[in-house]
């Protein structure tokens, strides 16, 4: 996600296991995707963690202090670098229904209500 | 039903280029005796059995790993036994394993798709493009897919997700259907041709989960479906194919400097 062309994201940390199963993708995803997703994306740090023991995730820090924490146990290397780019794509605002698709600084403005008195005179 | 599996089996190693020494070794006395009188009608059997079914005979698959392929003949062999309900799977929850496979769209493939859905990719947006700029009075009703939206300067708008553009690319939007100003309107048959709008994808995200609940009273009958939308954000930057008003807008806040610093002079 870029907002007015900056990057939100700015951290993703990588966390995986040496030893579990769960961890199998994600550290097939660190020797085959990941050095590629490095170099598409130079203004993110990537940081690869080892917990040992524990089902391996991705942490997202972005700038408005928000975290977002996927779970990646027993995904393959696409499914994660999937959920990497989702994580990359997106803003770290809280998701919320949208009520609108549309936000304008116009709406409720005189800016329609003029051109309207332009259509109606004669 | 012995016959019929063993005729199966003989097709199959028949198929599987087996002559009749080596099937009459595999298949023992049997064979031995009424040779002849088993592998002829088997292998007319054979040639009578569909393609589909000598498929399925002759390439059996000792591997737990199944294809695309393997699935969809095994779903529409379900469908005749009166199979369940196949899983239908979203695109953004995928079961290992079970990705179809991706579509590879040609360059002039994706510009001819963009272009049905009404907008066009032009490159990333460099750190030298000035492209964010100040409102301007100025409004476009702009179709993209089946949804309209008036637009300004400044605007942001969410969309079903554009496929081939990225994070920070610049975007046009071709299909204009009125633009407006404080000096003039122009309204489009169905679109105004020369016009257009300029964006910047801001971001590809996920909506809220919408939570997809059946259920038929007294039937046993129960369903429960999570649903994420893919969007788009687009921020308007430019809107082309009307004059935009020469003079800004006047602030107030001038005036009231003036009418302060006047009242300090009166004071002192």
């Amino acid at each position: 996600m870029a907002l007015r062309g900056v990057w939100q994201l700015q951290k993703l940390v990588v966390s995986y296991c040496n030893w579990g199963g769960s961890s199998r993708g994600i550290r097939a995803f660190m020797e085959t995707e990941l050095p590629a997703f490095q170099e598409k994306n130079p203004q993110l740090e990537i940081v690869p963690e080892l917990i040992r023991g524990q089902h391996p995730h991705l942490k997202a820090f972005y700038k408005n202090k928000n975290q977002r924490v996927v779970c990646v146990k027993n995904m393959t290397p696409d499914d994660i670098l999937l959920h990497a780019t989702r994580l990359r794509n997106a803003l770290g605002r809280k998701v919320v229904k949208l009520k609108t698709r549309a936000y304008s600084r116009a709406a409720g403005k005189g800016v329609l209500g003029f051109c309207f008195r332009r259509l109606g005179e004669k | 039903m012995a016959t019929r599996r063993f005729l199966r089996a003989l097709c199959r190693h028949a198929a599987a280029g087996a002559d009749l020494v080596s099937l009459r070794r595999h298949f023992g006395a049997v064979t031995s005796i009424r040779s002849r009188s088993i592998i002829r009608p088997a292998i007319e059997q054979e040639k009578s059995l569909r393609h589909r079914d000598l498929w399925l005979l002759s390439s059996r698959r000792f591997c737990s790993v199944k294809t695309p392929e393997d699935d969809d003949m095994e779903d529409e062999y379900e469908e005749g036994e009166g199979g369940g309900d196949v899983d239908e799977v979203s695109d953004g929850e995928m079961a290992a394993g079970s990705r179809p496979h991706k579509r590879e769209y040609t360059p002039e493939e994706k510009e001819a798709e963009a272009s049905e859905i009404g907008y066009k990719v032009i490159g990333p947006l460099e750190r030298s493009d000035r492209v964010f700029k100040a409102y301007e009075p100025v409004f476009a009703v702009v179709q993209i897919g089946s949804h309209q939206f008036k637009l300004s300067n400044r605007d942001c708008i969410f969309t079903e997700r554009l496929k081939f553009c990225e994070v920070n690319d610049k975007v046009i939007l071709n299909k204009v259907l009125l633009l407006g100003s404080p000096a003039q309107t122009i309204v489009g048959r169905p679109i105004v041709p020369e016009a257009s709008v300029h964006a910047v994808v801001e971001e590809h995200a996920l909506d809220a989960k919408v939570i997809i609940f059946k259920k038929k009273r007294r039937k046993n009958y129960r369903r429960t479906k999570g649903h994420r939308q893919e969007l788009t954000k687009l921020r308007i930057t430019d809107i082309r194919g009307i004059e935009k008003p020469e003079i800004p807008i006047t602030k107030e806040k001038p005036v009231k400097v003036a009418l302060k610093q006047e009242k300090v002079a009166e004071a002192a």
